[in-house]
């Protein structure tokens, strides 16, 4: 499908005519003809059933995703992007004039936590990941990442759909629907978050204009219990015997049915759907079943939900899931505006182990080059304290305030540049000052990474072709392996 | 042909090798560099000249191929050569010719332009038919089929003359007669009445009426079984929910931070279009009032004002302003007209004639329109002692904002957060308030004018900091023409609305007979329904819908006579099997040989099992109603609460239109996660419970006997021989190995036959 007229509107005609489908097809298949998605599935089917997988533009270095979201905004100067210039302001005012913010804020604020080199790279990284530092070698930080505005809502709209307010597909909805799944007994796109949703809600997972199906499934990992954590997975009053036999019924019910009318794509991908869901019974419950990984391995992960959570996500990638979205909890749980000593220490204890287990064990498996791990908040946080104001941090001078102009993410895996160092801050680590990374340029690398030309994987909807980037991004090849 | 060439004439050009209008392969910075600094200017102070409509000197500035073609006189840009470049020379004002002519440009653009040509001009490659832009606004008017009058043509001459009962017939038979193809047979009796029962009521018929319908030989059986359904209040709450998936129908506001969630009066909308179809409202009534209700003569009755709903309903955007108006724009032009309007906010329309001023003038319309603060109410409540009580606290709640909006007016002035949030925290009390007390009097969700009404600015790149020239409130050009006037009313929404409903008007009309084709088709003519522009897909059969069109507008816009002289024909009533050379000609059924196979949506999916199990609530209208908790509401699932920002997902499972945007189509998908839901949900395991537990099945001594019943109540026909044969065996079965295992089963044998029965592909489809 290299063909460049594949792009154009005849074609797409022209293979819905072929194709024999309704409107169900059209977006999917003339995206697919005209985005080159063809050549994994055939005939009629790829089009009513949306998770079939399909291929990227060229080849990709990445097969699937696992995204760990720090909702709330990690500050950069205390994990990743050392400061010590700030030592030299502390408590006095920075030499420049302070970038405004969400709130006010004041004199320079130095890192409470120590920083040390890690690996042959030598990248310095603070106390707070001291677990995940030890894979520093495989990690790629990108220190000068920006976004458009201070605020949650839209820096967590700009992060997970590329637009700020508009109601776009969610990039693990874009990635799902270019890609298909490779598991048919599992949602493709999963978001994990226990206790409850993040800010924005099932917006960060949303579908938007795309079919329902690439929307992300939500999973509350608070739960352990298999029926509670996806929706309808068993039935409460059969045996998974006694299913069988109601479904074995079904099928001749369905095929004496189909036998009396002429071939008929959408009625045989209905009695495939009852074979999917009952296998997706026994898949789910065993891929969500932590208990079935060796003791060595939980331990690896540590106690607790973020490891749970985590370590159910290996196991979901492993299965063949395309994406999967790991938040850290309910609400903004790393927007420290006060107390951030506390809070940030505690917050990274709960993850940290895990996420380094993740990349030791991807690693261990062979998987942790095709799989892209992507860690990050919505933004970073500013390296001058947060001044108190009423209703907020009164009384409290030990927080630090939202900072989109600057700030880290890291990628590991996947096809990108282990133990590198990406751009900068400025001195104080207020505002990416070179080699800087807007969120649609990270948006590009990703698609890059999975195979696609972040412009030409698109949508037409309401007139126009849309895509992740909307009209922006560049691929950084700097981060490229 | 006439309408298709122009169309044709557009992809001819797409055909072109892009490399042709693109630069040479650019580098992603140079792009950004382009788009950051140099199209805004191009777009903001040059194209008014040198762009798509008027091109001073031959010269346009809207494409790398017009660039270098250069003016009447010669090039004007070399590229890598800014010295030698006249239009460096013209913007640095360096000689005779100065440009632009209003005024030089800041030193920093003029360097950015310079710099621009020094690196050799780069303009990203666009796949984008720059060409389609050369059409101007009156060329398209002229030749883009959507834009001609809709005239009512001659019947075409058809062999098949017996087959014609319409005039839809002659036009559907002439297009299959001219491939050599003849339609498929009618369908049988039991088919039709299931066809045409879920189709209009979103419900299958029940035994009775199929066997009475079965029994009827009059001639006019299947008219009157039409006018019974057409009757019928289930119509309208099927019907009504079409159009609340164009309206973008929710519940509930979006995101938002403090404010109440919920839309306590978003239902009095959903019951005015209700009923709107069941009383048959005339369509351009209906338009009219969804409008500018505020406007009309209404009488006594003030419940059209609910109909305003149409545009206030719609997501907050955490109430940015700009976005509630474009949600308003949006809805209003590609729901009634077609089109794509809102492509036109940050620049002129790529395809279409839609430019950026066009976008600015329906924007003023809306500007100029606020919401008050007091909702009005539709309906005069009777004075109970519940009532007074609800009474009294609304009005308490609503002096405490009062209140406080007076004792903290300063600070709120000054925006302070605190007394902002404050005062928010006590208004969403009021609004919770209403949410929460079922009691409270209906309103209306109405927009009205401002005392003032607002002139518009076009934003530069939509960026509402960055206003460009005024434009008058008024009408897109490429419907009302170049001799269009401006609004001079208020706001202008009545005159829109106006504009919308003029006879004249050559899109909504064809639209409307295109959705409702749609969705007794599952195939619209046009099969891009909300998308009549250039881009569009043509009719399948212009002359059709143009013939329906016409005459919906003569029988006085009723859409109930619509659906009459639709079902009536013979292209309706076909089989959906046919002749096995016309589907392999045919798949995707263009030609409509043949009736498609539908799927049931998940409101006829859900109705249908709660009135196949004897539990369906038809109670009509008032508040919305939890559906996805226990226990079960048994009533329709239009009256299901619809929270836009958290759509539970049963709905997305489903395919339920996303209510965030006008919704032209639903999708029809596949997943595993719908056959989980029919399997495991308690929902459908209840209702395969009652299905039993009917008099008229539990009522058969004969286990054959009820076998049979239930396939008459499911699926509208009797059990045969070996369907009865499978089914005993099946309980047997059950029966078998739970007494082998000697458990009591939570779910008996019979409810597990049931249940399968409900799951089945004769159920979920109409043939």
């Amino acid at each position: 499908m290299k063909n460049p007229i594949a792009c154009l509107p005849l074609t797409r005609r022209d293979f819905l005519c072929r194709s024999g489908m309704g409107f169900a097809s059209l977006g999917l298949a003339s995206l697919m003809a005209s985005q080159g998605l063809l050549s994994a599935a055939t005939g009629t089917d790829r089009s009513i059933s949306p998770l079939a997988p399909k291929g990227p533009h060229f080849t990709p270095k990445a097969k699937r995703v696992i995204h760990l979201f720090m909702n709330g905004g990690p500050s950069h100067v205390d994990t990743f992007d050392p400061k010590p210039s700030l030592q030299k302001y502390a408590g006095k005012l920075l030499p420049r004039t302070n970038l405004r913010t969400e709130r006010k804020t004041g004199a320079a604020f130095p890192s409470p936590f120590q920083f040390q080199r890690y690996g042959k790279s030598g990248i310095e990284v603070s106390e707070l990941f001291a677990h995940t530092a030890r894979c520093i070698d495989d990690i790629c930080v990108i220190r000068s990442m920006y976004a458009d505005v201070p605020n949650h809502e839209p820096s967590l709209m700009l992060m997970n759909c590329g637009e700020a307010r508009q109601i776009r597909p969610s990039m693990g909805s874009w990635i799902t629907y270019g890609l298909g799944s490779e598991n048919q007994n599992l949602p493709g796109f999963i978001a994990m978050c226990p206790g409850g949703y993040p800010i924005q809600e099932t917006q960060n997972w949303q579908s938007a204009f795309l079919p329902g199906a690439y929307q992300g499934t939500y999973i509350d990992t608070r739960h352990t219990d298999v029926d509670k954590l996806i929706e309808n997975i068993r039935n409460t009053s059969l045996s998974l015997a006694e299913q069988r036999r109601q479904l074995d019924l079904l099928r001749q019910l369905n095929e004496r049915h189909q036998e009396r009318r002429q071939h008929d794509a959408q009625l045989e991908a209905r009695i495939q759907s009852f074979e999917l869901a009952y296998r997706m019974q026994m898949d789910a419950s065993d891929a969500f079943d932590v208990s079935r990984e060796p003791k060595y391995i939980r331990e690896m992960y540590g106690p607790g939900t973020q490891a749970r959570q985590i370590l159910i996500a290996r196991r979901l990638l492993e299965k063949g899931v395309r994406f999967v979205q790991v938040w850290h909890g309910a609400g903004q749980p790393w927007d420290s505006h006060d107390d951030i000593e506390i809070q940030h220490r505690r917050l990274a204890k709960e993850c940290d182990q895990a996420i380094a287990a993740l990349l030791l064990d991807l690693k261990q498996r062979g998987m942790l080059d095709d799989t892209l791990v992507i860690w990050g908040g919505e933004f970073g946080r500013t390296p001058t304290v947060e001044l108190p104001s009423p209703g907020n941090n009164a009384g409290k001078v030990n927080g630090r305030d939202h900072n989109h102009w600057g700030f880290t993410m890291w990628l590991a895996g996947g096809g990108v540049k282990g133990g590198y160092v990406h751009g900068a801050t400025d001195e104080f680590g207020f505002q990416a000052v070179e080699d800087k990374v807007h969120v649609h340029d990270l948006h590009a690398t990703i698609l890059y990474l999975l195979g696609f030309d972040h412009e030409r994987l698109t949508y037409r909807y309401a007139g126009r072709d849309f895509r992740l980037t909307d009209v922006y991004g560049r691929v950084v090849k700097e981060l490229l392996a | 042909m006439r309408t298709t060439t122009p169309f044709f004439s557009l992809v001819v050009y797409s055909l072109l090798p892009a490399a042709l209008h693109a630069a040479p392969p650019t580098d992603p910075q140079a792009i950004e560099f382009f788009e950051k600094h140099v199209r805004p200017v191009l777009v903001s102070k040059c194209q008014s000249c040198h762009g798509a409509k008027r091109q001073q000197g031959g010269l346009r500035l809207d494409s790398r191929a017009a660039l270098l073609k250069g003016s009447d006189n010669g090039a004007v840009v070399v590229p890598g050569q800014p010295d030698k470049s006249l239009l460096v020379k013209v913007i640095r004002y360096d000689g005779d010719v100065q440009m632009p002519p209003k005024g030089k440009l800041p030193d920093e653009t003029i360097a950015h332009l310079t710099e621009w040509v020094k690196m050799g001009a780069p303009w990203p490659e666009e796949l984008v038919q720059a060409e389609a832009l050369t059409l101007s606004v009156a060329e398209v008017r002229r030749t883009h089929w959507a834009f001609q009058p809709v005239r009512k043509p001659e019947l075409p001459a058809v062999k098949k003359t017996d087959w014609v009962k319409t005039p839809i017939d002659a036009f559907v038979l002439a297009g299959l007669e001219r491939k050599g193809l003849a339609p498929a047979p009618t369908a049988d009796r039991r088919t039709l009445i299931r066809r045409v029962t879920l189709d209009l009521h979103g419900l299958p018929p029940t035994p009775e009426e199929v066997a009475a319908f079965e029994m009827d030989r009059s001639p006019d059986a299947y008219e009157r079984l039409i006018d019974r359904l057409l009757a019928s209040p289930r119509y309208g709450e099927r019907w009504g929910r079409h159009w609340l998936d164009v309206a973008r129908y929710a519940d509930s506001k979006g995101y938002v931070f403090q404010e109440e969630r919920r839309y306590p009066f978003a239902y009095t909308y959903r019951d005015y279009v209700i009923r709107a179809f069941n009383e048959d409202l005339p369509y351009d009534q209906f338009v009219l009032q969804q409008l500018a209700a505020d406007q009309l003569p209404l009488g006594d009755d003030k419940r059209p004002l609910a109909a305003l709903g149409f545009l206030t309903l719609g997501r907050r955007f955490l109430n940015n302003i700009h976005d509630i108006i474009d949600d308003r724009i949006d809805v209003t032009m590609r729901g009634l007209q077609g089109l794509t309007v809102g492509c036109a906010r940050c620049h002129d329309h790529k395809f279409d004639p839609i430019s950026q001023k066009d976008y600015y003038s329906l924007y003023g319309v809306f500007a100029s329109s606020e919401e008050p603060k007091d909702l009005p109410l539709i309906a005069k409540p009777e004075q109970t002692a519940e009532l007074v009580a609800f009474e009294k606290e609304l009005a308490k709640r609503k002096a405490e904002v009062e209140k406080y909006r007076e004792q903290h007016k300063d600070e709120i002035a000054k925006g302070n957060r605190k007394f902002r949030d404050g005062l928010r925290a006590l208004e969403a009390k009021v609004e919770e308030w209403q949410a929460n007390s079922p009691i409270a009097p209906p309103r209306a969700m109405v927009l009205i004018d401002k005392p003032m009404p607002q002139t518009p600015h076009v934003f530069l790149r939509g960026n509402p900091n960055n206003p460009g020239p005024e434009v008058p409130r008024q009408f897109l050009e490429v419907v009302a023409g170049e001799k269009r006037q401006p609004f001079r009313q208020g706001s202008g929404r009545l005159e829109l609305a106006r504009a919308i409903v003029d006879r004249k008007n050559p899109l909504t009309a064809r639209v409307l007979v295109n959705r409702v084709w749609l969705h007794h088709f599952g195939a619209g003519l046009v099969r891009t329904p909300s998308d009549f522009g250039l881009r569009g897909d043509p009719p399948t059969h212009p002359e059709l819908l143009d013939w329906l069109a016409a005459t919906f507008m003569d029988n006085g816009w009723s859409i109930k006579k619509l659906h009459r002289l639709i079902l009536l024909s013979n292209t309706y009533q076909q089989a959906s099997s046919c002749d096995p050379r016309l589907r392999e000609m045919d798949p995707d059924n263009r030609f409509l040989g043949r009736m498609n196979r539908q799927r049931l949506d998940f409101e006829a999916m859900r109705d249908s099992l709660l009135y196949v199990a004897g539990r369906l609530d038809t109670t009509m209208g008032g508040r919305a109603v939890e559906l996805t908790t226990q226990p079960f509401s048994t009533r329709r699932t239009v009256y299901g609460f619809i929270d836009r920002q958290n759509l539970p997902g049963l709905f997305r499972t489903f395919d339920f239109a996303s209510p965030d945007a006008t919704s032209p189509q639903r999708y029809t998908t596949t997943v595993p996660q719908q056959a989980l839901f029919l399997m495991n949900s308690p929902f459908v395991v209840e209702q395969a419970r009652y299905f039993l537990r009917r008099a008229d099945v539990a009522g058969q001594a004969k286990e054959e006997e009820k076998i049979n019943r239930m396939y008459k109540i499911a699926y509208g026909r009797a059990a045969e021989a070996d369907e009865i044969a499978l089914g005993l065996r099946f309980l047997a079965e059950v029966k078998k190995s739970a007494e082998a295992n000697k458990t009591t089963l939570p779910l008996s044998a019979w409810e597990q036959y049931a249940q399968v029965l409900l799951l089945s592909n004769e159920f979920a489809f109409v043939d």
